[in-house]
């Protein structure tokens, strides 16, 4: 088939178009979205599927919107060979007009529901539903791959390119194959079902079965045994039997001869109890001369200890005696010492008491200077004590005079200076307040003749001549304060002056400086008293050393001190009497001392010389005693040894003679029993006794050999022996069969020989039906497998065609590598890249779309030679490629249209700019 | 040896008549048939006991000797035992058992059981020794009980090595197991009775019946020493299986006859296959045997069919399996192949891979391959169903 022309009037939003299509080549329908592009496809679909009266909502659906108009299409096509042009106008002025040319030139024509009917047959006779929904990719279909086994047109194509028949009219046959092999076997290839459960049957009957036959095998084993225990049993009797008959045989000789053996036995016994005596009387005479050779032996070595031990101690005594004389010797050594000592302790004394009285000299005089020193710090003291001036005072006196002076100076400045003079002889008198005369004068209440007297008035002042004039002067209000400024200084000046106990400022200086003279003093006064009493007070020192030389002991050396003078001379203008000087009560009177006449140092060195010669001689003493003690510790040695020498030999000899006396003894009871003279008689006579018995013994004996009594003992004993030994392995056989036996009857109840032919029987029968399985299941999978293997084959060898073009074509696109595998309904399953092969449902959205592009072109391709070709049309594709990608499809899609009729619809134009030789239409909206 | 009706002329009036049987071997199996078969045959062994008893009052005999294999096993279930006394019961006339291979006085022997002597009818006499048993005044019976399942030597003679002949009026009975020299062919791996020996002491009037058990087919071996058989056939491969015999012996005279007890057959057939008349053929021979129940068939088949044949073989004997009481295909001697010819095939209209497989399923069983012969029925079958 291959598509014209396309007319639509009045179909949806199309007015009237007309679409001119190359009947072969690839054709780029271009138009923005809503402009009609899908309703070119849908008209042709319409135009053979609804008759021209149709009431389905698909035709109302097509008409405008709110236009009563009628829709209408034509189509102009090629089908079959011939040409069709066929209109179809419906809902309104309805028609149906087909007209066909065929390939000689002559013309048909149809109209009305002939035309439709006409038109529809050779619509289906033409063209394959399959082949056609498989190559027109509406739109979002373009990621579906095509799956296109059952379109017939492909069939015949690679039918005839492979030569291979169609498998179809044996899939019955396939399908029942499949179903008898799943009955026996899974699709992995094990066993399951009944087939599966009849090997586990199987599998246990064999258990069952093998355990019965063991029970079985075992019963059979204990037949056998018990057999041959009864065989073993039967012989081991007989033996027994015959036995017994040889051990009674041997009973009746042995009674005949007991009575012998019984004699020989008293005899025996006879023997025995001479043979006993005869070992008791000569162990009773090796006793005898035993306790004679101790006797001797021990008075021998009693009388050896005595001597030892006399010896002994007299040298013990002669020690002592050593010892007494080294210890007199040392008591004259130690009177010696003792005098030497007592002699340097008297010498000592002598050069202590010495040199005490050089000390006491000494001291002394360092008291005499003390005691002037101390008399000085204290005249220095009682000074200090009355002076009441120091420096701060002095500048407070300096500072209090100055305001006196510079009050007096504003107080002249401030108020009036009255001059007053007697001229005559009338009295004047001068009273008033705040006057001021000068600070060397009084005011006086009168003037002398001739006298003047200059006041400055701060108060008032009244002059009078009584009784003929009174002049007052009064000073303005300023003038009192001026006099109270000069009163407070004059006043505070007199406080600091009584403060300091002086007249007035020169005092106060005059003082201050005799101060510092006095501290002065004083400080070197107690420098001297520290150095005179650093070694401690010398008044404690002399108070101690004249008592143990025994000078004026209980008195008092010291009075009290004689004079009683001020210590600080009279000050002018001093303010009052100076404090007395009082002495120290506790000093120490050297007045009534008496002291010695000094030490002669040459006595001193005397003593000093005999004392060295004292302790010299005392050294030689002590080195003599030393020697001494020496002596008498070596002698009391030797004597503790010798001592103990002593006493060890006297316990040995004392130790000897308590031995003796024992052996004595023993030997003194021994002979009361027996004397010596009868010990060896009666040893003789047991000798005798025992070698007859012996003699008689031996009789006895020749008679039991001659009898031959002892082997009869014997060989009865062995036989006994062997009887109870026959007997107890008879015992034991007896019990093992009756063992035997006893489980042989247990079996028999159990019926074991029955349960094994059950279980035989049962294995059987199960293996049986297993075996039939088994055959059933074999035959299955080798049917299976067969014709899987073939089908197989056959497959490759029906898909080759489709697949080579399939490769061809992608190869273009995507490079050497490029190969697909087709299943059984020739859809792609797998493609492989540069070697990586995958299933389709595993690749990018994009080579799924282009993988199902390529596959539609690939049966396009296939199918074009044929009379069933259909166009192949795209409604909006390749919108999930890259840019790179599309030119490769571009091309693709070009080179396709060389073998069909290939139509894209598409609104985005730039996708399929790269599609060779293409015709590009644009649809106007 | 065939056996049969054996007529002697009876001399004199004063003569006695007893049952003759042997090999009952109760508590046997037999695989082939099957549980369900089995059960069935067990019992029908114990009916065939239980008709000897009718054979007796029929007959008037005045006992029944078993000469041995009483019991399959001394070890058979308790149930098997019960059984048999029970059967025994309905034999009103004294019955003297011999124990024989199977049922050996050996140690822990069924015999010396508590669950024997608990059950066994008082009429029941087992022999358990040599010494002669008069069973009736005038008839002496003498045994040869198996004391182990392995003798060392001719198990007959310990019944009558001893013997003198008998006393004028006694009539004296030998019974015995054990195969005779002269029909084991020398292939028995036991000692076996002496034929001659037998023949001998029957000459000089030692014997005057020789009853033996061992031999399932009923076999005359001389005019007075006989092999019952078996009460109920065992195998297919037994001559005259299935009866008791009824020996009537006189002063000087003696007469045997077989009576049917049994009511099983098992049958040995070898079927020769080809085309479909040789097919039809077999299905005819297995339509006319009778008592198909208690019919056991041991099938061989040899020769090749087309595979709608062969086909149809295998269902016919798959169904004959619900009929009888076995059928069963002898794997030894079951050498029949599918035989497809290229017609066959072309029948079944298969193209493409299909036909390509069968094709080599075909070529694979020319070659030899037993496998493909059964694919190849399958498939062909398959696809028949299918198209």
């Amino acid at each position: 088939m291959r598509l014209h022309r396309l007319t639509l009037r009045n179909f949806r939003g199309v007015k009237d178009r007309t679409v001119d299509l190359p009947g072969i080549g690839t054709t780029v329908i271009v138009g923005d979205n809503e402009v009609g592009k899908s309703s070119l496809v849908e008209a042709f679909a319409l135009v053979f599927d609804f008759p021209d009266d149709s009431k389905s909502t698909r035709i109302r659906d097509i008409q405008p919107v709110g236009q009563d108009v009628a829709p209408e299409v034509t189509v102009e096509l090629t089908l079959g060979g011939r040409e069709l042009t066929y209109t179809k106008r419906w809902l309104k002025n309805r028609s149906t007009e087909l007209s066909v040319v065929e390939p000689d030139g002559r013309r048909q024509s149809w109209t009305g529901r002939e035309a439709h009917n006409e038109a529809e047959r050779r619509f289906a006779e033409n063209v394959d539903p399959v082949l056609w929904q498989t190559l027109m990719v509406g739109q979002g279909q373009s990621l579906v791959l095509p799956t296109p086994a059952d379109a017939e047109p492909l069939i015949t194509a690679v039918t005839a390119e492979s030569g291979t028949p169609v498998d179809g009219a044996s899939m019955p046959l396939v399908t029942a194959v499949e179903h008898e092999y799943l009955r026996y076997w899974t699709r992995g290839g094990r066993p399951t079902g009944d087939f599966a459960k009849s090997a586990q049957h199987v599998a246990a009957a064999e258990l069952a079965a093998e355990q019965a036959l063991k029970a079985m095998d075992e019963v059979l084993a204990d037949i056998r045994r018990a057999e041959r225990l009864a065989l073993d049993l039967a012989d081991l009797s007989g033996r027994l039997d015959e036995h017994l008959l040889t051990v009674e045989e041997l009973r009746e000789r042995k009674k005949a001869t007991d009575e012998i053996l019984l004699r020989r036995d008293s005899i025996r016994s006879r023997a025995e109890t001479a043979r006993a005596r005869l070992e008791n009387h000569t162990r009773t005479r090796l006793e005898r001369e035993r306790l004679l050779v101790d006797v001797e032996r021990f008075t021998k070595a009693d009388g050896e200890l005595a001597e030892r031990w006399t010896d002994a101690d007299q040298v013990a005594r002669k020690a002592a005696e050593t010892v007494h004389a080294a210890e007199a010797a040392l008591a004259e050594v130690v009177e010696l010492k003792d005098e030497r000592r007592a002699e340097v302790q008297d010498v000592e004394r002598l050069v202590s008491s010495l040199m005490d009285r050089a000390e006491l000299d000494r001291l002394l005089g360092q008291q005499a200077e003390l005691v002037d020193v101390r008399a000085r710090i204290a005249a220095a003291g009682t000074v200090l004590d009355a002076i009441l001036v120091d420096d701060a005072m002095v500048n407070a006196l300096e500072d209090a005079r100055a305001k006196i002076v510079e009050a007096r100076a504003a107080l002249a400045a401030g108020v009036p200076e009255v001059s007053v003079r007697r001229l005559g002889g009338e009295a004047v008198e001068l009273s008033g307040t705040g006057l001021d005369a000068g600070s060397k004068r009084n005011v006086p209440s009168s003037l002398d003749e001739d006298g003047s007297v200059e006041l400055l008035v701060s108060g008032e002042l009244v002059v009078g001549v009584p009784g003929q004039v009174e002049v007052r002067v009064r000073a303005g209000g300023e003038a009192a304060t001026l006099r109270a400024a000069v009163d407070e200084a004059v006043r505070r000046e007199k406080d600091l002056l009584k403060k300091a106990r002086v007249k007035d400022l020169p005092a106060a200086r005059e003082l201050l400086r005799k101060g510092d003279l006095a501290s002065a003093e004083l400080q070197e006064a107690r420098r001297t008293e520290r150095s005179l009493t650093s070694g401690g007070d010398p008044a404690e020192r002399i108070a101690v050393l004249t008592s143990r030389l025994g000078f004026a002991e209980g008195e008092e050396v010291f009075e009290e001190p004689p004079s009683k003078q001020p210590a600080v001379e009279s000050v002018p203008g001093q303010m009052s009497l100076f404090e007395q000087f009082e002495p120290d009560e506790n000093a120490f009177d050297f007045e009534d001392l008496e002291i010695p006449e000094p030490l002669d140092i040459g006595e001193l060195a005397t003593a000093q010389r005999r004392l060295e010669n004292a302790r010299t001689g005392l050294a030689e003493a002590e080195r003599l005693l030393g020697d001494a003690e020496f002596a008498a510790a070596q002698a009391r040695k030797a004597a503790d040894e010798d001592r103990s020498e002593a006493q060890q030999a006297r316990a040995r000899a004392e130790l000897a003679g308590e031995r003796l006396a024992a052996a004595v003894e023993a030997l003194e009871a021994a002979r009361a029993l027996l004397a010596d003279e009868d010990v060896e008689t009666a040893e003789v006579e047991a000798t005798g006794e025992v070698e007859a018995v012996l003699d008689e013994l031996t009789a006895v004996q020749e008679q039991v050999d001659a009898a031959g009594a002892d082997q009869v003992a014997g060989e009865l004993a062995d036989a006994l022996a062997v009887a109870t030994r026959l007997q107890g392995e008879r015992d034991v056989l007896r019990d093992s069969l009756r063992t035997t036996e006893g489980r042989l009857e247990q079996s028999g109840r159990d019926g074991l020989a029955t349960r094994r032919d059950t279980a035989e029987l049962d294995l059987a029968a199960i293996r049986s039906e297993y075996e039939s399985l088994k055959r059933r299941a074999d035959a299955a999978r080798r049917v299976y497998e067969t014709l899987g293997r073939h089908r197989a084959e056959a497959q490759t060898k029906y898909s080759e065609p489709l697949q080579t073009r399939i490769e061809a074509l992608g190869r273009s696109v995507y490079g050497p590598s490029f190969r697909v595998w087709l299943d059984d309904d020739l859809a792609v399953a797998e493609r492989e890249l540069d070697g990586a092969r995958l299933r389709v449902e595993s690749l990018s959205t994009g080579a799924q779309e282009q993988l199902a592009i390529i596959t539609r072109l690939a049966i396009s391709h296939l199918v074009s030679t044929g009379e069933g070709s259909v166009p192949v049309i795209f409604d909006d594709a390749l919108g999930w490629s890259d840019k790179a990608r599309l030119r490769d499809m571009g091309a693709l899609l070009g080179r396709a249209g060389d073998h069909g009729q290939i139509i894209i619809l598409t609104c985005m134009p730039d996708r399929y700019e790269y599609v060779p030789r293409a015709t590009y239409l644009k649809l106007e909206s | 040896m065939s056996a049969g009706r054996v007529s002697v002329l009876n001399a004199m009036n004063d003569s006695i008549t007893f049952l003759h049987s042997s090999d009952w071997q109760l508590g046997m199996m037999r695989r082939f048939l099957g549980p369900d078969g089995q059960a069935r045959w067990a019992q029908a062994r114990l009916d065939a006991v239980m008709r000897i008893g009718d054979v007796a009052k029929d007959t008037g005999a005045a006992f029944v000797v078993v000469t041995g294999d009483v019991f399959e096993h001394n070890q058979v279930e308790r149930q098997t035992i019960l059984r048999a006394c029970e059967a025994l019961k309905r034999i009103e006339v004294p019955v003297v058992l011999l124990p024989g291979n199977h049922d050996a006085l050996e140690p822990g022997s069924l015999w010396s059981s508590a669950q024997w002597s608990g059950h066994a009818p008082d009429h029941v006499i087992v022999v358990t020794d040599s010494r002669p048993l008069e069973i009736l005044p005038g008839v002496e019976i003498v045994g040869a009980p198996w004391r182990s399942r392995r003798p060392v030597s001719d198990p007959a003679a310990p019944g009558y090595a001893e013997l003198k002949p008998a006393p004028a009026g006694t009539t004296r009975i030998l019974l015995a197991h054990g195969q005779l020299t002269s029909l084991s062919g020398g292939m028995s791996d036991v000692p076996t009775i002496d034929q001659a020996a037998l023949e001998a002491a029957v000459a000089d009037g030692r014997l005057h019946y020789v009853g033996l058990g061992d031999r399932h087919s009923t076999t005359e071996v001389t005019e007075r020493i006989w092999f019952s058989g078996t009460q109920e056939v065992t195998a297919p491969e037994e001559t005259h299986p299935g009866n008791v015999l009824k020996v009537t012996l006189g002063a000087d005279t003696i007469e045997v006859e077989p009576i049917r007890v049994g009511a099983w057959h098992m049958v040995e057939h070898h079927a020769e296959l080809y085309d479909e008349e040789s097919l039809t053929a077999l299905e005819d021979f297995f339509a006319e045997l009778p008592e198909k129940e208690r019919t056991y068939v041991r099938l061989a088949a040899d020769g090749s069919l087309p595979l709608p044949l062969f086909s149809r073989l295998d269902a016919t004997i798959d169904s004959l399996g619900e009929v009888f009481a076995s059928v069963e295909r002898w794997a030894k001697f079951w050498t029949v192949r599918p035989a497809p010819d290229a017609a066959d095939l072309d029948a079944l209209q298969l193209s493409g891979p299909a036909r390509a497989a069968m094709e080599e399923l075909r070529q694979a069983l020319a070659g030899g391959d037993e496998g493909a012969g059964a694919a190849l029925t399958l498939m062909h079958r398959l696809a028949r169903d299918a198209g």
